[in-house]
């Protein structure tokens, strides 16, 4: 009697196997690299050259954040500051402290402090802060509460679907010109975020834009 | 099965549009090249023996074991570096504009530099000055390539070897030395031409302290022999300039001022502002030229004639006559007393000349006649005399004071030479052992020199040959100042420290003087003081204004009022020799300025290289250009295979002295005349240059500078593959540009839609829904025929704007050069007499785009401003939409070009990649960098739009006033443009400039039965031809012999596939 199956069916449930094997592989580490929070680098909390601490300067010191982020309302990017900006003060306060030993070094020598970055559109994305934060979006919204990190974290996910949630209902995000560099603002008693977002959104025009070439130029 | 789509019948009737004289003949190849999608080799691999198949398989195995090793890396650890100091008014992120000037030998171009983050990106008009009024060209564009071009990396040498600064301070004390033991000598210096007072001011100096050193200065192309007609006919210490502005009467007598006279920007300026004609009874002016081969100028002719240059005296003497007759005077007489009777050259109808002449009478002081500055000596000066007999001193061509002191010629510098008494000679830029005249035998007579020096921006063959070389200064690196052709001061700001560490001209030769190194402008500030004529205490603000606005107010000479001294013309006039025979075997030859390289200063620059000629549409090479009928006559020929050029190779021969070059057979140029385009054939300067044109420099001696007669092509049987644009992307013969003469304008000033199909266009409806376009702002562009000259400045300005990669002579060849906007050049009419219209073709943003429709990932979709936007991070590269669009404007990037050197593109995935550093700096950080297998096109500068709207929503704060002022927002091209013949605007202002010439009756869109509603749309072109004129051409709409449009009649399209419809059948 011939044989049913030609010969090659002898090695078939190997290869279906191997296969599988190979696609699960894929599922489970396609799965692990883009599915988790790592991915958008939600968390990611480098180690700085100097530990900067931004809840001591801002709520303990009651700094703005434009004191250091000078270029944040002109520009599109918002500046890390100057050595100089450091030595403004601590020329004079902590002028000893080893936890500065970094800055003063850059003073001396001229070269910069290499901050390690933490938040990064990527290079085909056309971000620009200055027209967000005259706009009535505040800091909070994309950096989460840094007045209250002592080591700054990434706490927003940054992705695309993230920025466009905004976009299509900025009125979730609307505050008072003058309260966008404080973080801690909450809507006063008795409205709410909605309520008062959707009247700027009418007494401002604010129309953000949702097509490709918003931010893709 | 490929659908066929029934376009309409491309013209049984009226004039044909040609581009190329393939298509003119419609050679089987050309049809063939036609009706693919794509050119020959664009998107199939003929020669790999990887086969589509083979490939597809590689890859997916590929992508397989990508999966494997999907663990991947998760982003690195990246820095961000502040100032330590913050510098004044930097704002990372934000860009600076500064005043600065191109120097040019003609007079510099006052201009705006564009930084970002210290880095100079982009070169715009200066919008103060009266020259530029925010307009520039392709070199000022394309200099800032320069700048970082690799090729400069140099370092101070001696004898080919490295030294440090300190021998080169030596060297300094011991030339000094040696010109003060000699009282100067024994040195020479040679230099190029910056129109810069402050070295004019240390030129002074030096020569007081040694009185017997010799200064001479040589330019290829500078002027001369104009300076010399103008002080004989206008007194010493004079020149001239035109005023095309005040002219409604042109005669351009072999000079080329749209184009490479280097008419500077105010010419073209000039001449579109009287060009423009909005609506019936609007003044026009009237271009007539007489050239030998057709220029930019002639193309916007109205009446052509072509001649040989060597004719042009014979023509202009008749000239003369004929306006005597018209207007007759006694200083007429006089000039014309002992002018020599010569014969008219053949082929020109003396009714020709003497129409024009009553023409130009009958205008008086609007009238201007114009020559090629290149000319003999008594044709300028006969024509300077003509123009003051029409009276047009004063209106049409201003009288300035000279801007220059004389110096010595290259000639005489070399009879020093030889006589042996210069011991150190020092070259101030330029190259000549490159381009100085062939008869002096350069190179030879340089090395016989003891000590050599030359002080260049880029390494040249002169560096090579000298015995130091001194690396230069870029104009964006250092302090200086220079004058505008309207005499105007200028100052030249540096934006950038040097990259490789130069030194400037004026430092050098400070420091030959003796004086310590200059710090800064501190050199330009004493020429400025001197100049200004401020007191001490306002000089601070006068200095601060000169350096903010980039010119010195009020700086512009007066134009004189003089009288033509045109006894002094007469007895020059003899010298005119007749028109020689047309002969074969000895042929007229013109050595032309390229138009991309100028005298070869640009042929390491590789936009300029790859940039197409704007009447040949030739990349990367230079040919000689022929007619065709002295083609015939001595049987070569052009035969373009695949879309590339296979061009007969000749050995050209003058005096003596032999080159081998392609040629290339160019429409309506003359006969028995050989234009020979200068500045190729550098294999020294760098990789862009090596291997580029040929060097027709070898030929053209210091007598024979512009013209020669005796020149011989011979056939050597071999052939050169040329890359020319003029085929690819064509659309073809379809009513695309639509002409009409002023009485045809006037009759009917909607004629564009009485052409070709426009009058049987049924009432379309669209297939899909149209996108939704509610923004508050609607962009749209327009651009007017009748005053673009073809140039080309908006392809340089978007290659600089929008970060457009090189691409190289290999791929352009394969038709995958990847310019956004092109500039399609149409012929009409017998390829010998042709007429030419010039176009440019960019994205036309189409309302129903039909690109979007079959993208697969929706990575091309329409915004709410009606811009056709494409997201470069979505594009998957199935080249639809290109296929798709009917006006042939996608650029697919079929390499990384911005990664690899263009002639390593076919190098494997894991060869090496990067791009030089200093490439990388000239990006745009505004517009991405596109890798390999993405789609791009024309964006209407997005960018700048969404800066424009977020910097009007940062104005605005927590007001609802968005809108972009009016006028404040302009496109690279537009911007570039010194026709003004782009405008770009918001359709929802009624008042807006592009509103308002969209309404106008002569606005029409290509292919508009097409129903793809385009935001770019074309204003007709409008001629102004003379009917007195023998064979003027009356008629130029090509109508569809309907007076007016009767779309109704054909409002219901027959069932059957009609020709008028416009839809798809299988």
């Amino acid at each position: 009697m011939a044989n049913i199956f030609p010969r090659f069916s002898n090695w078939l449930p190997i290869k279906i196997l191997v296969c599988l094997t190979i696609i699960a592989a894929s599922v489970v580490s396609g799965m692990a690299y883009y599915f988790t929070p790592k991915y958008t680098r939600v968390g990611y909390q480098p180690t700085q050259p100097v530990a900067f601490d931004h809840s001591l300067h801002v709520n303990q010191l009651g700094m703005d954040c434009r004191y250091c982020h000078t270029g944040v309302e002109k520009s599109s990017h918002s500046n890390v500051p100057g050595t100089q900006t450091c030595m403004n003060c601590h020329t004079q306060i902590k002028a000893q402290s080893p936890k500065l030993a970094a800055v003063r070094e850059s003073w001396k020598s001229g070269n910069p402090v290499p901050w390690v970055r933490i938040h990064k559109a990527p290079d085909y994305v056309y971000f620009n802060h200055a027209v967000h934060v005259n706009r009535g979006v505040s800091c909070v919204a994309c950096h989460g509460h840094v007045n209250h990190m002592e080591v700054v974290y990434h706490a927003k996910p940054h992705s695309m679907g993230w920025c466009l949630e905004c976009h299509r209902a900025p009125e979730n995000h609307l505050r008072p010109l003058d309260q966008v560099t404080n973080l801690d603002w909450e809507p006063p008693a008795g409205t709410t975020q909605r309520e008062i977002g959707e009247k700027f959104v009418k007494e401002w025009n604010v129309k953000p834009p949702v097509s490709c070439s918003g931010c893709h130029r | 099965m490929k659908r066929t789509l029934h376009h309409p019948d491309s013209k049984p009737h009226g004039r044909t549009y040609w581009r190329s004289l393939g298509e003119y003949a419609k050679t089987p190849d050309f049809e063939e090249w036609l009706h693919r999608e794509f050119p020959a080799g664009a998107a199939e691999w003929d020669q790999d023996p990887l086969s589509r198949r083979n490939f597809l398989r590689l890859m997916g195995a590929s992508l397989a074991l990508a999966g494997l090793s999907l663990s991947g890396c998760r982003r690195p650890e990246a820095h961000l570096v502040p100032f330590t100091q913050s510098p004044e008014w930097v704002v990372p992120g934000k860009k600076l504009s500064f005043a600065t000037a191109q120097p040019r030998r003609r007079g510099a171009l006052p201009l705006l530099a564009t930084t970002f983050d210290g880095r100079p990106i982009k070169m715009e008009g200066n919008p103060l000055h009266p020259m530029s009024q925010g307009a520039s060209d392709n070199f000022a564009q394309a200099s800032i390539l320069d700048l970082y071009d690799p090729a400069r990396r140099q370092h101070l040498t001696r004898g080919g070897k490295k030294v440090q600064p300190a021998d080169w301070d030596a060297e300094i004390l011991r030339i000094r030395e040696e010109a003060k033991s000699t009282a100067g000598a024994s040195l020479a210096i040679l230099a190029d031409e910056p129109l810069s007072p402050t070295r004019e001011r240390l030129r002074m100096e030096l020569l007081r302290q040694y009185p017997q050193a010799t200064w001479a200065t040589y330019e290829p192309l500078a002027p001369g022999r104009d300076l010399e007609a103008c002080s004989l006919v206008f007194g010493d210490n004079s020149e001239f300039r035109p005023n095309l502005s005040a002219a409604s009467r042109i005669l351009s007598v072999d000079c080329d001022f749209l184009g490479s006279e280097e008419g500077d920007l105010a010419d073209t300026r000039g001449f579109s502002s009287g060009r423009r004609t909005r609506k019936p009874g609007d003044s026009t002016n009237r271009l007539y030229v007489v050239e030998p081969r057709f220029s930019l100028t002639g193309t916007m002719a109205d009446h052509r004639l072509r001649l040989r240059s060597s004719a042009a005296g014979a023509f202009l003497l008749e000239l003369a006559r004929q306006i005597r007759a018209a207007k007759p005077s006694a200083e007429l007489n006089s000039l014309l007393s002992q002018s020599p009777d010569l014969a008219l050259p053949e082929g020109v109808d003396p009714a020709w000349i003497r129409e024009c002449a009553a023409d130009l009478v009958a205008h008086g002081k609007n009238s201007l006649i114009l020559t090629g500055r290149r000319l003999p000596t008594p044709l300028q000066a006969l024509v300077l005399s003509l123009n003051s007999a029409l009276g047009s001193i004063g209106t049409t061509l201003l009288v300035q004071p000279r801007r220059t002191t004389p110096s010595s010629h290259i000639n005489s510098l070399a009879a020093k030479i030889r006589s042996g008494s210069i011991q150190t000679l020092l070259i101030l830029g330029g190259d000549p052992v490159y381009n100085a005249p062939a008869d002096l035998n350069w190179p030879a007579l340089q090395s016989s020199v003891p000590n050599t020096l030359h002080l260049s921006a880029i390494p040249n063959a002169t560096s090579q040959a000298a015995n130091w070389s001194i690396p230069g200064t870029h104009y964006l690196e250092s302090w200086g100042d220079a004058l505008a052709a309207d005499g105007s001061y200028l100052c030249i700001q540096p934006m950038i420290q040097p990259l490789w560490a130069g030194e400037s001209q004026i430092d050098l030769l400070s420091r030959l003087l003796g004086q310590p190194k200059p710090i800064g402008p501190a050199l330009v500030r004493e020429t400025f003081a001197q100049r200004s004529a401020q007191p001490a205490d306002k000089i601070e603000q006068a200095w601060s204004d000169f350096v903010r606005e980039g010119f010195l107010a009020n700086s512009t000479p007066a134009p004189a009022t003089k009288a033509a001294n045109m006894s002094a013309v007469a007895g020059l006039l003899s010298q005119i020799a007749s028109s020689p025979t047309e002969d074969p075997t000895s042929l007229e030859a013109i050595f032309m300025q390229s138009p991309a390289v100028d005298d070869g200063r640009y042929a390491n620059n590789g936009w300029m290289q790859e940039w197409p000629d704007p009447m040949t549409k030739l990349t990367w090479d230079n040919a000689i250009l022929i007619s065709s009928e002295t083609a015939k006559s001595l049987g070569l020929k052009n035969d373009i295979i695949k879309g590339i050029l296979v061009a007969d190779v000749v050995q050209a021969t003058l005096a003596g002295r032999t080159v081998e070059a392609p040629i290339v057979i160019a429409p309506g140029h003359a006969n028995f005349t050989v234009s020979l385009p200068l500045g190729y054939g550098q294999d020294a300067l760098g990789p862009v240059a090596q291997g580029a044109g040929f060097d027709a420099y070898r030929l053209r001696t210091s007598t024979n500078d512009y013209q020669a007669l005796g020149l011989e092509l011979k056939r050597t049987g071999r052939t050169r593959e040329l890359a020319v644009t003029q085929e690819h992307q064509v659309m073809e013969g379809r009513d695309l540009v639509r002409e009409a003469s002023v009485p045809e304008f006037e009759k009917n000033p909607a004629w564009v839609k009485t052409v070709g199909m426009d009058a049987h266009i049924p009432k379309n409806q669209s297939f899909y829904p149209n996108p939704k376009m509610d923004g508050m702002h609607q962009w749209a562009m327009v651009v007017d025929l009748s005053t673009c000259t073809g140039c080309n400045a908006c392809v340089t300005a978007c290659t600089a704007e929008n970060n457009i990669p090189v691409v190289g002579k290999d791929q352009v060849m394969k038709g995958r050069e990847m310019h956004w906007i092109r500039v399609d050049r149409y012929f009409t009419g017998e390829p010998e007499t042709p007429e030419s219209v010039s176009q440019p073709i960019a994205c036309m943003q189409c309302e129903n785009a039909p690109c979007e429709t079959v993208c697969p990932v929706n990575a091309t979709v329409h915004n709410d401003e009606g811009l056709n936007v494409m997201a470069y991070n979505r594009c998957i590269g199935t080249r639809y939409c290109a296929n798709n669009c009917p006006y042939k404007v996608r650029r697919f990037n079929f390499f990384d070009y911005n990664q690899r050197a263009i002639d390593k593109l076919y190098w494997g995935p894991l060869a090496p990649k990067g791009t030089e550093e200093t490439i990388k700096l000239q990006k745009n950080p505004n517009v991405t960098v596109r890798m390999r297998g993405v789609m791009e096109k024309c964006t209407f500068c997005v960018q700048r739009i969404e800066d424009a709207k977020i910097a009007a929503r940062v104005r605005a704060r927590d007001s609802d006033d968005l809108k972009i002022p009016r006028g404040t927002l302009k496109t690279a091209c537009q911007q570039a443009c010194p026709a003004e013949a782009i405008v770009f605007g918001d359709l929802l202002d009624e008042s807006s400039e592009v509103s308002q010439q969209r309404a106008l009756p002569q606005n029409y869109s290509l292919l508009e039965y097409l129903n793809v509603r385009p935001r770019l749309t074309y204003l007709g072109r409008i001629r102004n031809p003379n009917p007195a004129i023998p064979g003027a051409r009356t008629s130029y709409v090509t109508s569809h012999g309907h007076e007016e449009g009767h779309a109704e009649t054909h409002a219901e399209p027959k069932s059957d596939a009609s020709p008028h419809s416009s839809g798809g059948h299988p």
